[in-house]
């Protein structure tokens, strides 16, 4: 079934509306240095393009409490050029070919990618191995300063000078136990961010910027012989790390609902209705995001019809279920109408939720939203970045690229009945409820309902 | 435990081990570069053109490597249709078209599209209203189905209209929780004024939100989406021979009007520099814009314009960018842009800064701007410029999506057919002198406005004490208010 996807003619396929769950397949070659580095090529010719995603498997979650944002602080210090590439050269060799280039980093990884021409490949390569092999002799305190200011007004931009932009660290740190690594954003705290030091950077990048616990995917317009020349050249000589202990997964359990307000510079209140759940790459988390698109994707999903369509006490509702590497959140977000509580508002949500629990959803909704992931992917799958970043994630937090190919069984036989069953348990859960609300004017939160 | 073991264990033996080659490692000097090899071909897409019976045109590119199909049919509908006194009309009549037709209802729309994973965006920007439709190849007549039944037989009926309407509402009012969208907004009124389209927010004001009928709609549609007045692009998994008959099918109701004249209004002209600050108390950071009403799409100076820009401040290496966060810290990433419409757009220089550093950060924007005025490029600078430009073109045709931004620009600008053809040459014939002579026509400083967002308190003392201009305070909407 999954080269039907594939064929030239795929547009006869309409004569078939019921095939459904052919996914795309992609092609790789995988292998593994000496020193651990983990290689993976992908070819695509269809455009004369390549990238290169190089991943490592660390994030916010490695970080000890006091050196909060700490992950993502050095990757903005990767890019500050290495022993033989000079500050802000790295940035200049590329863009000068035309290149996309960017790093991010979340709670379970970072990573870095170059996308470009093909002709600039081995430049691309030649650089993620300078800064992986050869980064501490370049690194010196102006440059750490230098990027602490900028990760500092980073966090003022896309957090603190953002309407609801604390929302989320607030509830991070209500939800998970004093000592779980996600109980902290990635961005990190502003003492924590002026607290880290020299010496954190080359204690970090000694531990976590080894090649065995990182990968990385060459995909595109590319001959894979000259690629594996250029990466036992580059990525060869450089020293394997030595072994780590990475965060166990731990069962986060709320003993009672935490019901938290903040007041924020904004104009209208929001809630926040956060549960414990499950992490990526589990059967819970792909069963929980079809219920969340059944609650919030569309106009005829349950929650925006209802308090957003019909009563119109909402101006915006989100559901998501987020599965990172050792826990998972399944979350509700409703921004009220001018003049709405969300007392109010939260009444309304468990109106359509206990709807949901007694009458269970439908075979079409379920459908719904098993053809929008199909479209989701279909679209994610054009780029050869796009590709890269999945197998490079993939490798990374599911453990095998091939599961790359795997993605929509995970979705495979999923009914009303195991979603119904499932919310049941998820609901069920004590959960953190947030009030964000216009300053001076916290008689708009959520107050507990008498009744639950 | 287990699990993370697991991983290592997968990574080291769940793979062939290849032999890095000694030889390489004893003779690699890192500080010889890697040479590029010849920048690639770009593959430029085969456009294919036809009309249908009642006028409409349609541009289609076949893109088969995924079995998606983008359609995007641009309308010249755009916020500059919006009268003076009616700011929101042409984005309202946008959204408004998706809310019911003559034999589905809003949900039934809805509800049709989300069944097969299609997306449909219909929406006004300045020079045009645009209806995309991204479907699976294999959905692609149920989708097409409804977006043309949507374009052409709308029905905008007033119950949805009522709740449209207060939605919007609702929105306008959220505009005011964001820095970056008040210094936006400020920055287009104090620079075009009011007796210009591009002075007003294409989203309206709440009085003249108020103030739209659905009569008012009805016959913005009417006058605006005509098949006469419209181009279709379609790009991908498909043929000409496959869609023709489709298309005509799905806009065979949709009737020409009498074509429609659009307006143009003279480019407001700014004799001094003003400096505006609008009050976000307790803002740890502050919302630049700085810049002017500057130039129009047709302008002749597009090519050397966009390289000179492209050094300014268009790109991570530029030397605003370079300045004011890798040098300094300021910021998280500043930039300048040419935005070229139909009319002169604006020349823009943007960011947002630590709020202590404000005044020095304004210092380094315009010293970056004068500098460029009285220098222009080195002959380096232009170079890089240039060999961006050509790799970032290389890289802009890969997806369905990326094609039709490409084509769509062609339809709105009336650009010639051989646009892309000639694309990199125009580049290159640029020269330093050219450059040298852009920067000095289009930069200069002690005529534009410079529009801050910020905690007014804290920042206007130091504003003030480095004399950069006249200081007025302004509300949201760019009215001065007391001081």
């Amino acid at each position: 079934m999954k080269w039907q996807l594939w064929a030239p003619f795929a547009a006869l396929l309409l004569l078939f509306p019921g095939i459904l769950w052919a996914q795309p397949e992609v092609k790789f070659e995988q292998y593994t240095l000496d020193n651990g580095l983990t290689v993976i090529l992908h070819e695509d010719h269809s455009a004369p393009l390549a990238s290169t995603m190089m991943m490592y498997h660390v994030g916010s979650k490695n970080e000890k409490r006091g050196r909060t944002g700490f992950a993502h602080l050095f990757e903005h210090v990767m890019f500050q050029g290495s022993q033989h590439v000079k500050k802000e050269e790295h940035f200049k060799l590329l863009q000068q070919v035309g290149a996309n280039v960017n790093g991010s980093t979340s709670e379970d990884r970072t990573n870095y990618f170059e996308s470009l021409p093909s002709n600039g490949l081995e430049l691309a390569i030649y650089l993620e191995s300078d800064r992986m092999g050869f980064l501490l002799p370049a690194i010196t305190q102006e440059k750490l300063d230098n990027q602490r200011d900028v990760v500092k007004n980073e966090r003022r931009q896309s957090y603190e000078n953002v309407p609801y932009g604390l929302s989320y660290e607030t509830i991070a740190k209500a939800l998970y136990p004093e000592d779980h690594p996600y109980s902290w954003p990635v961005i990190g705290s502003m003492t924590d961010l002026s607290a880290a030091s020299l010496d954190d950077v080359k204690g970090f990048f000694a531990t976590y910027y080894a090649p065995n616990n990182a990968c990385v995917v060459i995909a595109g317009d590319i001959d894979p012989v000259q690629v594996k020349v250029w990466i036992a050249k580059y990525f060869g000589p450089i020293p394997r790390g030595n072994a780590f202990e990475r965060p166990e997964p731990q069962e986060v359990t709320l003993s009672e609902d935490k019901r938290l307000v903040l007041e924020d510079r904004v104009q209208l209140p929001r809630l926040y209705l956060t549960w414990p759940s499950a992490p990526g790459y589990t059967r819970t988390d792909a069963v929980r995001d079809v219920m969340a698109d059944i609650l919030s994707t569309g106009k005829n999903s349950r929650l925006y019809k209802s308090l957003v369509y019909e009563k119109q006490i909402a101006q915006s509702v989100s559901a998501s279920q987020g599965g990172s590497e050792i826990a998972g959140e399944l979350s509700i977000s409703v921004t009220a109408k001018p003049g709405k509580t969300l007392t109010e508002i939260e009444t309304a949500v468990w109106q359509v939720l206990d709807d949901m629990l007694k009458n269970g959803v439908t075979e079409k909704e379920v459908q719904t939203s098993l053809n929008q992931k199909e479209a989701g992917l279909v679209n994610r799958r054009a780029t050869v970045l796009g590709k890269a970043g999945a197998l490079a994630t993939y490798f990374t937090l599911s453990g095998e690229a091939a599961n790359i190919n795997k993605e929509l069984e995970r979705f495979k036989g999923i009914t009303p009945a195991e979603i119904v069953a499932d919310a049941r348990l998820a609901f069920a859960r004590h959960k953190v409820v947030l009030s964000i609300v216009p300053q001076g004017k916290r008689d708009l939160a959520a107050q507990p309902p008498a009744s639950k | 435990m287990t699990r993370l073991r697991l991983i290592f264990y997968l990574l080291l033996a769940g793979s062939v081990a290849l032999q890095s080659s000694a030889t390489a490692q004893e003779t690699l000097d890192r500080t010889v570069r890697p040479k590029l090899g010849p920048t690639p071909e770009v593959r430029l897409p085969k456009i294919q053109k036809t009309e249908l019976p009642n006028g409409l045109k349609v541009w289609l590119v076949e893109a088969h490597k995924v079995p998606i199909v983008a359609f995007n049919l641009v309308m010249f509908a755009g916020s500059e249709c919006d009268p003076l006194t009616a700011p929101g009309l042409a984005s309202m009549t946008a959204t408004m078209i998706q809310e019911g037709t003559s034999t589905r209802t809003s949900l039934q729309i809805a509800d049709e599209l989300d069944a097969i994973g299609a997306a449909m965006n219909i929406s006004s920007q300045t020079d045009f209203a645009g209806a995309s439709l991204n479907c699976l190849t294999k959905h692609m007549d149920a989708a097409l189905a409804v977006f043309g039944d949507v374009l052409t037989h709308p029905t905008m009926p007033e119950k949805e209209f009522v709740r449209v309407k207060n939605d919007r509402l609702t929105s306008l009012l959220q505009q005011k929780d964001r820095a970056t969208t008040i210094a936006t907004m400020a920055f287009g009124k104090l620079i075009y004024g009011n007796s210009h389209p591009y002075g007003n927010d294409a989203s309206g004001t709440e009085q003249s939100i108020k103030d739209l009928t659905r009569d008012d709609l009805v016959r913005f549609y009417q006058t605006h989406y005509r098949p006469n007045n419209a181009t279709l692009v379609v790009v991908g998994d498909v043929t000409m021979e496959l869609m023709l008959p489709r298309l005509t099918k799905a806009f065979s109701d949709w009737k020409q009007a009498d074509g429609t004249v659009i307006e143009t209004f003279a480019t407001p002209s700014v004799e001094t520099r003003k400096l505006y600050l609008v009050d976000k108390p307790g803002a740890p950071q502050s919302e630049v814009r700085i810049g002017y009403p500057a130039l129009a799409r047709s302008t002749p100076d597009f090519f050397s314009v966009n390289l000179m820009n492209t050094i300014l401040g268009g790109q991570f290496t530029s030397r605003l960018n370079s300045n004011i966060r890798e040098r300094r810290g300021f910021s998280y990433g500043v930039r300048s842009m040419f935005q070229f419409n139909r009319l002169p757009g604006p020349f823009v220089a943007s960011g947002a800064v630590q709020t202590a550093k404000t005044d020095s950060a304004l210092q380094e924007f315009l010293r970056e701007i004068d500098l460029m005025r009285e220098k222009g490029l080195t002959a380096e600078e232009l170079e890089y410029a240039k060999n961006r430009t050509k790799g970032v073109f290389v890289a802009g045709f890969e997806t369905p999506a990326q094609i039709a931004g490409g084509l769509v620009n062609l339809v709105v600008y009336k650009l010639p057919d051989d646009y892309f053809v000639n694309y990199l040459k125009n580049f290159d014939a640029v020269t330093l002198a050219d450059v040298q002579r852009v920067a000095k026509q289009y930069l200069d400083s002690s005529k534009m406005a410079i529009v801050v967002v910020g905690d007014v308190k804290t920042i206007r003392p130091g504003i003030e004490h480095m004399k950069f201009a006249p200081v007025v305070v302004t509300d949201v909407a760019g009215n001065p208010v007391g001081n």
